[in-house]
């Protein structure tokens, strides 16, 4: 499958920090990506380079096979969105004010706002003023003027830091069905259930280096402890192995009805990062 | 470079929609308007009076106004968003100027009017009171630019509309402390001076050097501006 995004020994360094250090990985055209890591690990520093805000020192990062310092033209630009926790919306017009801009510098026909709108539950609200809606409704709208061009690469940064679990929901579910029209997704993240949920491949980063990639669940399973746990009636909890060995003792357990529930120990993401790196996801 | 004007337009409508809720602007410009109220109640108003007031609007909503809303899209991270639009910097810049360039102009009308300006020749003075208006709507700009904030844009503005709007109050002080005599060069020195001559009957070819100083500031400006905005386009 084609690669829409292709990074290759990527560096960048601000003064005597660095902020990337030989950074290797693509993105395929269709597919969520993860890039996981704490705060200042380097994700927002990716995304800037990424998207030509920000110039890197060292190696070659390009999108839709293009130089990514070079996606200035209006284009390019419409091939792409950018959303991130703090896209700045403006407060004194409605939300239908705010889109309709965007409709316009996008060339899109203002029939598409009512469509991203009703995406994102807010059609009530369209002609509300930015400055009197709550913070997850802030951000789906953003979500909303990202999603209004219909882009083929999204970037999002901590698209859903600082929103309860419903407004990320609400987001997340918006994403999956980009997703499912074609859209390429690159999305940052310390929130490992929001990667678990969303994509098809990640990238743990810490202190600017990749330090694994790969599908979730195929991490899930390479660290998992090959064993299980069961909950049994007298509230009690036991680990036995997997394969044949603890398979009898299941059996056995369950069918003395000492079994409330089964569980395979296999770790989330964030207790994967903590082993490889070291650090909790903060 | 591509311009659309679709594009431009949709940044003018915007401000246009966004400016008319601002409390902040809409007060700064009262700021000429009063002052000209004031002076119109007088038995006569000397040229130097009229352009004190023109100059006041150049600098109170060409700078100030200027630097405060490309200040507040700074602040506000809306900036950004303009800049990863299609939109380009002729057209962002171009649609925010409309704006201040509308404002400004119908400023100095109404001031003019309540004033009771007639110049001998409307052509030559309103043609060099619109390109002035440019190249204070630049300076505007490039303050907005280099600032972070509406009240730092504010405080900086200041200084910079003091010096180009009201150097010829300081005219007089040139013999004295001839370091001074750049202030003969400034665009407000050069307004006056070609407003003065265009009543003493002079035309276009008697004026065509204060017209070229003028432009050689808009260019300047014009210049600075698009070397800031691609440097903040870029973060490091």
């Amino acid at each position: 499958m084609e690669n829409i995004i292709e990074v290759t020994s990527l560096a960048k360094i601000f003064g005597n920090q660095t902020a990337l250090e030989d950074v290797h990985f693509s993105v395929k055209k269709g597919e969520t990506f993860g890039f996981l890591g704490p705060s200042g690990s380097g994700k927002t520093t990716t995304i800037k380079i990424l998207t030509g805000q920000l110039s890197h020192t060292s190696g070659k990062a390009s999108v839709f096979g293009k130089p990514a310092a070079t996606l200035n033209k209006p284009q390019d630009r419409k091939r792409f969105g950018v959303i991130t926790d703090n896209s700045g919306l403006y407060q004194r017009l409605s939300i239908e004010d705010n889109l309709k801009l965007y409709c316009n510098l996008y060339d899109v026909p203002s029939i598409r706002i009512s469509e991203v709108l009703e995406m994102v539950s807010l059609s009530k609200e369209r002609k509300k003023n930015v400055a009197k809606l709550s913070k997850g409704m802030i951000q789906r709208v953003t979500l909303a003027r990202a999603l209004l061009h219909e882009p083929e690469l999204l970037f999002l940064d901590e698209p859903t830091s600082a929103l309860d679990p419903a407004n990320s929901k609400h987001i997340h579910e918006g994403l999956r069905e980009l997703n499912r029209k074609g859209t390429t997704i690159f999305l940052t993240t310390h929130d490992m259930g929001e990667a678990e949920s969303l994509c098809d491949r990640v990238a743990f980063l810490n202190k600017g280096r990749i330090q694994l990639l790969d599908e979730p669940k195929t991490l899930r399973r390479q660290f998992a402890e090959n064993t299980v746990l069961l909950e049994l009636q007298d509230g009690s909890n036991i680990t036995l192995p997997g394969g044949q060995e603890g398979a009898k003792e299941v059996y056995e357990r369950m069918a003395s009805g000492q079994v409330v529930s089964i569980h395979s120990n296999e770790p989330t993401l964030g207790d994967i990062f903590v082993e490889v790196t070291g650090r909790e996801l903060v | 470079m591509t311009f659309s004007m679709k594009r431009m337009y949709a940044i003018f409508q915007k401000d246009v929609r966004d400016l008319s809720k601002n409390m902040y602007i809409t007060t700064t410009m009262l700021m000429p308007l009063a002052l000209a109220i004031f002076y119109s109640t007088m038995d006569e108003v000397t040229m130097d009076m009229h352009y004190l007031i023109i100059n006041l609007c150049f600098a109170a909503v060409g700078v100030f106004v200027q630097s405060a809303i490309i200040a507040e899209e700074k602040e506000k991270n809306t900036l950004r968003g303009l800049m990863l639009s299609p939109a380009t910097l002729p057209e962002i810049l171009g649609g925010k100027s409309l704006v201040t360039l509308v404002l400004t102009m119908a400023t100095v009308l109404i001031c003019a009017l309540l004033m009771g300006y007639e110049p001998a020749n409307y052509m030559i003075v309103g043609g060099a009171i619109l390109i002035s208006c440019f190249f204070y709507i630049a300076l505007g700009t490039l303050v907005g630019l280099l600032t972070k904030s509406v009240v730092e844009a504010s405080v900086l503005a200041l200084p910079v509309m003091f010096i180009f709007s009201f150097g010829s109050l300081f005219l007089t002080l040139i013999e004295e402390y001839p370091i001074l005599s750049f202030i003969e060069y400034l665009p407000s020195v050069q307004l006056v001076e070609l407003a003065i001559e265009v009543e003493t009957g002079a035309v276009f070819a008697d004026l065509w050097s204060n017209f070229a100083i003028i432009l050689a500031w808009i260019v300047l400006a014009s210049l600075l501006t698009a070397v800031v905005y691609k440097k903040k386009e870029m973060d490091a």
